[in-house]
C-alpha cells in the first residue's frame, strides 16, 4: 500500500517511551524529590497502617507514666496524661492526611471545574468565576475558618446533645466528626481558588495552542476537546500543585488546631499536640519537638516533591 | 457502516464543478482602534478535483482566510461580510453541528507547524483515530487498523509501531507525515494545506510534496495548498491565487503565470525565485517596501505604494479582478495589465 518512498533515518527510529516514564526517568535523578517522595510514602504508610502498629491506643491514660522523656518502651515519652506521644504522632499523621487528601480532593474539583469552565468558554461564565475567585481570596482564611467554626460549631454541637438527650440515638452522640466535617468544609472553601487560577491560566494558554484548532478543524466537540486535549495538557502543573497543596494543607490543618479552632483533643492532631507541648516546652521539650520535628519533615517533603516533580514534568512543555 | 479502508477508486475527472466557491469574503481584528481590515471582500474557488496554489508574502491573510471559511478564526478577529460556499453549503450559515461534519469530514486540514499541531500528550494512533470514530463511527479496533494503514500511506517506516508513539518522539518531517495522515483519515473531498513545509528541511519539502501529490491522484480529491514558495508548488497545481493584502490580485493556470506573469506584484515574486534553488528563496528581494498593515489600507491599489508601474488612477481607485485574453482563465487585477492586453 505504501507509494512512497520513506525516507528513514535511524535517529527518527526508537523505542517508544511514555510521557509519564520520562518524567519518571528525570524525577528519580532529583535526590530531594526521591527523599521528598520516600518520606511522603513512609508517613502515608503510617497515615495508613500505624495506629494497628503502635504499641498503645492513643487515648489510653497512664497516670503513674506522666512526661516520660524518650526510651525504648516510649519512643518519644510520655504527655501529661501518661499517653504514649509516638502513638499520638503517628495518630496525628492519621488526621493530618485525612485532613489533607479531603480537602485538596475538594478543593481541586471545585477549581479544576470552575476554572477549566472560565477558561475555555470565556465571557461571562470567566467573570463569575473570576470573581468569586477574587472574593473568596480577599478573606483572610484564619478569619473565614473561626467565623464558621464559631458561629456552626457550637449550635451543630449543642443541637446535637439536645436530640441525643432528648432521643437517646446513638447517631447523635458523636461529635468528633463535626469538627472533621467543619474543617473539611471550611479549609476546602478557602483552599479551591489556586487550582482554579492555575487551571483557567492553563486552559487559556492552552486554548491558543495550534493543536486546538487542529482538533477544532477536525470536527472534534467542545467536549472531548476540553476532556481528552485541554485537560491532560494541563495536568502536569495540576499534579505539581497538587503535591504542593497537600502539603499546604497539612500545616494549615496544623495552624488552625493549634489556634483551637481545627481538630479538637482528645483527637490527636499535630497542631493540638504542638498546642499543648508550648505551654511545657521549657520542662518537657520533647512534647512539643516531637509533633513539631514530624509536621516540619511532612512539609518540607511535599514542598521537595512538588519542586521534583515540577522539573520532571516541564521539559516536555518547554521544547 | 464504511469499510475500514474506503479508498475511492478513481480519481475523478476535473469536471468544472465548483467544490469551494468564496465570494467577498472579509475578514476584521478588533483593535484599540476599532476594527481593521484584513482580507479584503476575496474571491476564491476550487473546482472538484483540480489543486489550487495560494501564494503570498507572510502576513497577507492566507491562513486566516482559510480559517475564516471553516469557522476557527481566534477570538478578536471576524467574518463580516461574505459567504463560502462548499458544495453548494454556506459554511458561514451552517449550524455548528452541520460544520462540524465538513470539518475533518469532507475538508481535512494540515497545518503550518507540525511540532505544534499534534496534541503532545496523546499519542499518534489515536490522535489518528478521534476522527474516524467521530466523523464514520468506527469501532476503537477498526480506527486503530486504519490508522496504522494511513501511516502505511504517507510512508511512516514501521507504521504498526509509530501507532503508540508519542508526537516529541518523531522528527519533523515524520510528524508533517502524520499531520497529512490525520487530515486525510475521514477521506476528504477537499484537503486544505497551510504551508505544510515551511518548519521542514528542503530535501524533506520535496518529499512531501511529491507524497501529497500521489496522495491526490490516488484518493482523487480537491487541494489547497498554501505557500510562500512559487517554484515548490510548479509541479502540484493546476492553478494559482496570488493574494496581496487580502485580496486576489492574480488568478491564472499554472503555466500561464509561469509564462505570462502580469500583475507587479506576481513579477517581482517569480524575479526573486533563485534560479538554482537549493537554498530556501530569498522572499520578495526584489520588491522594495512592506505590504499595508490592517486599518492602513491605501485608498486605490493595495500595491500602488510600492508598485513599479503605479500611475496616478492606481491611488485613486481599485482595480477589480478581470479576465484577459480570449478564455479569461488568466485573471489579474491592474490597471496597466488589463491596458496592455486590451492594447495588444
Ligand atoms: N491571532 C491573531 N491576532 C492578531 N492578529 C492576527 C492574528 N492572526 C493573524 N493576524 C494578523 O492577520 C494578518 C493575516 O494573518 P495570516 O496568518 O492569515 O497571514 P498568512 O498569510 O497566513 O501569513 P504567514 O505566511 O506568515 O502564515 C496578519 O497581518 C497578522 O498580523
Ligand atoms: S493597479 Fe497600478 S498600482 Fe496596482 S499593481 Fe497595477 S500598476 Fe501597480
Ligand atoms: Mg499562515
Amino acid at each position: 500500500m505504501s507509494v512512497v518512498p520513506m525516507p528513514g533515518t535511524a535517529a527518527e527510529i526508537e523505542p517508544p517511551v511514555s510521557l509519564w516514564r520520562d518524567a519518571w526517568h528525570r524525577l528519580r535523578r532529583n535526590k530531594l524529590a526521591v527523599f521528598g517522595l520516600v518520606v511522603v510514602v513512609i508517613l502515608a504508610f503510617t497515615a495508613l497502617f500505624g495506629p494497628y502498629l503502635t504499641p498503645y491506643d492513643f487515648l489510653s491514660q497512664d497516670l503513674n507514666s506522666r512526661n516520660l522523656a524518650p526510651s525504648l518502651s516510649h519512643l518519644f515519652g510520655t504527655d501529661d496524661l501518661g499517653r504514649d506521644v509516638f502513638s499520638r504522632v503517628v495518630y496525628g499523621t492519621r488526621t493530618a492526611f485525612l485532613v489533607a487528601i479531603v480537602v485538596t480532593f475538594i478543593a481541586v474539583v471545585i477549581g479544576v471545574t470552575l476554572g477549566a469552565l472560565a477558561g475555555f468558554f470565556g465571557g461571562w461564565l470567566d467573570r463569575i468565576v473570576m470573581w468569586l475567585t477574587d472574593m473568596t481570596m480577599s478573606i483572610p482564611n484564619l478569619l473565614l475558618v473561626v467565623v464558621i467554626n464559631a458561629s456552626l460549631k457550637s449550635p451543630i454541637t449543642s443541637w446535637m446533645e439536645s436530640r441525643y438527650l432528648a432521643t437517646l440515638n446513638p447517631v447523635y452522640r458523636e461529635t468528633i466528626w463535626v469538627d472533621f466535617l467543619l474543617v473539611f468544609g471550611s479549609m476546602a472553601l478557602i483552599s479551591w481558588p489556586p487550582y482554579a487560577r492555575l487551571v483557567r491560566a492553563q486552559v487559556l494558554s492552552i486554548r491558543s495552542r495550534p493543536y486546538i484548532t487542529a482538533a477544532q478543524a477536525l470536527g472534534l466537540t467542545n467536549r472531548i476537546i476540553l476532556m481528552r486535549y485541554v485537560v491532560p495538557n494541563a495536568l502536569g502543573p495540576l499534579i505539581v500543585a497538587v503535591s504542593a497543596g497537600l502539603g499546604t494543607a497539612m500545616v494549615l490543618e496544623s495552624a488552625f488546631s493549634f489556634l483551637g479552632v481545627g481538630v479538637n483533643p482528645p483527637t490527636p492532631s499535630w497542631g493540638n499536640m504542638i498546642s499543648d507541648g508550648l505551654r511545657v516546652w521549657q520542662h518537657y521539650p520533647h512534647l512539643l519537638a516531637a509533633p513539631a520535628a514530624v509536621l516540619g519533615l511532612a512539609s518540607v517533603a511535599f514542598s521537595f516533591l512538588g519542586d521534583g516533580l515540577n522539573d520532571a514534568l516541564n521539559p516536555r512543555g518547554a521544547k | 457502516m464504511m469499510m475500514a479502508s474506503n479508498i475511492r477508486p478513481e480519481p475523478p475527472a476535473k469536471t468544472g464543478e465548483r467544490l469551494l466557491d468564496v465570494k467577498g469574503l472579509t475578514i476584521e481584528i478588533e483593535t484599540r482602534t476599532g476594527p481593521a481590515t484584513i482580507v479584503d471582500g476575496i474571491d476564491l474557488h476550487v473546482d472538484k478535483g483540480e489543486t489550487l496554489g495560494i501564494v503570498g508574502e507572510s502576513g497577507c491573510g492566507k491562513s486566516l482566510t482559510m480559517l475564516s471559511m471553516m469557522r476557527l478564526l481566534p477570538n478578536k478577529i471576524k467574518v463580516t461580510k461574505g459567504e463560502a460556499n462548499f458544495a453548494g453549503r454556506d459554511l458561514q450559515k451552517m449550524s455548528n453541528s452541520d460544520l462540524r461534519k465538513v470539518r475533518g469530514g469532507d475538508v481535512g486540514f494540515i497545518f503550518q507547524d507540525p511540532m505544534t499541531s499534534l496534541n503532545p500528550v496523546m499519542r499518534i494512533g489515536q490522535q489518528l483515530a478521534e476522527p474516524l470514530i467521530y466523523h464514520r463511527g468506527m469501532s476503537k479496533a477498526e480506527a486503530r487498523k486504519r490508522a496504522g494503514e494511513l501511516l502505511k500511506l504517507v510512508g511512516i517506516p514501521g507504521a504498526e509501531d509509530r501507532l503508540d508513539a508519542y508526537p516529541h518522539e518523531l522528527s519533523g518531517g515524520m510528524r508533517q507525515r502524520v499531520m497529512i495522515a490525520i487530515g486525510l483519515a475521514c477521506n476528504p473531498q477537499l484537503l486544505i494545506a497551510d504551508e505544510p513545509t515551511t518548519a521542514l528541511d528542503v530535501t524533506i519539502q520535496a518529499q512531501i510534496v511529491d507524497l501529497v501529490k500521489d496522495l491526490r491522484d490516488k484518493l482523487g480529491m480537491s487541494v489547497v495548498w498554501i505557500t510562500h514558495d512559487l517554484a515548490l508548488i510548479a509541479g502540484l497545481v493546476d492553478r494559482i491565487n496570488v493574494l496581496y493584502a487580502g485580496t486576489v490580485v492574480e488568478d491564472a493556470p499554472v503555466d500561464a503565470l509561469f509564462a505570462n506573469p502580469s500583475h507587479p506584484y506576481t513579477q517581482g515574486l517569480l524575479a526573486s525565485i533563485p534560479k538554482l534553488s537549493d537554498e530556501r528563496s530569498t522572499r520578495l528581494s526584489s520588491i522594495g517596501g512592506t505590504p499595508p498593515e490592517p486599518g492602513r489600507r491605501p485608498k486605490g491599489c493595495p500595491f500602488a505604494p510600492r508598485c513599479p508601474l503605479a500611475e496616478a488612477i492606481c491611488h485613486e481607485r481599485v482595480p477589480s479582478l478581470e479576465g484577459l485574453g480570449q478564455d479569461g482563465a488568466h485573471r489579474v487585477a491592474c490597471f496597466v495589465a488589463q491596458r496592455k492586453l486590451e492594447a495588444a
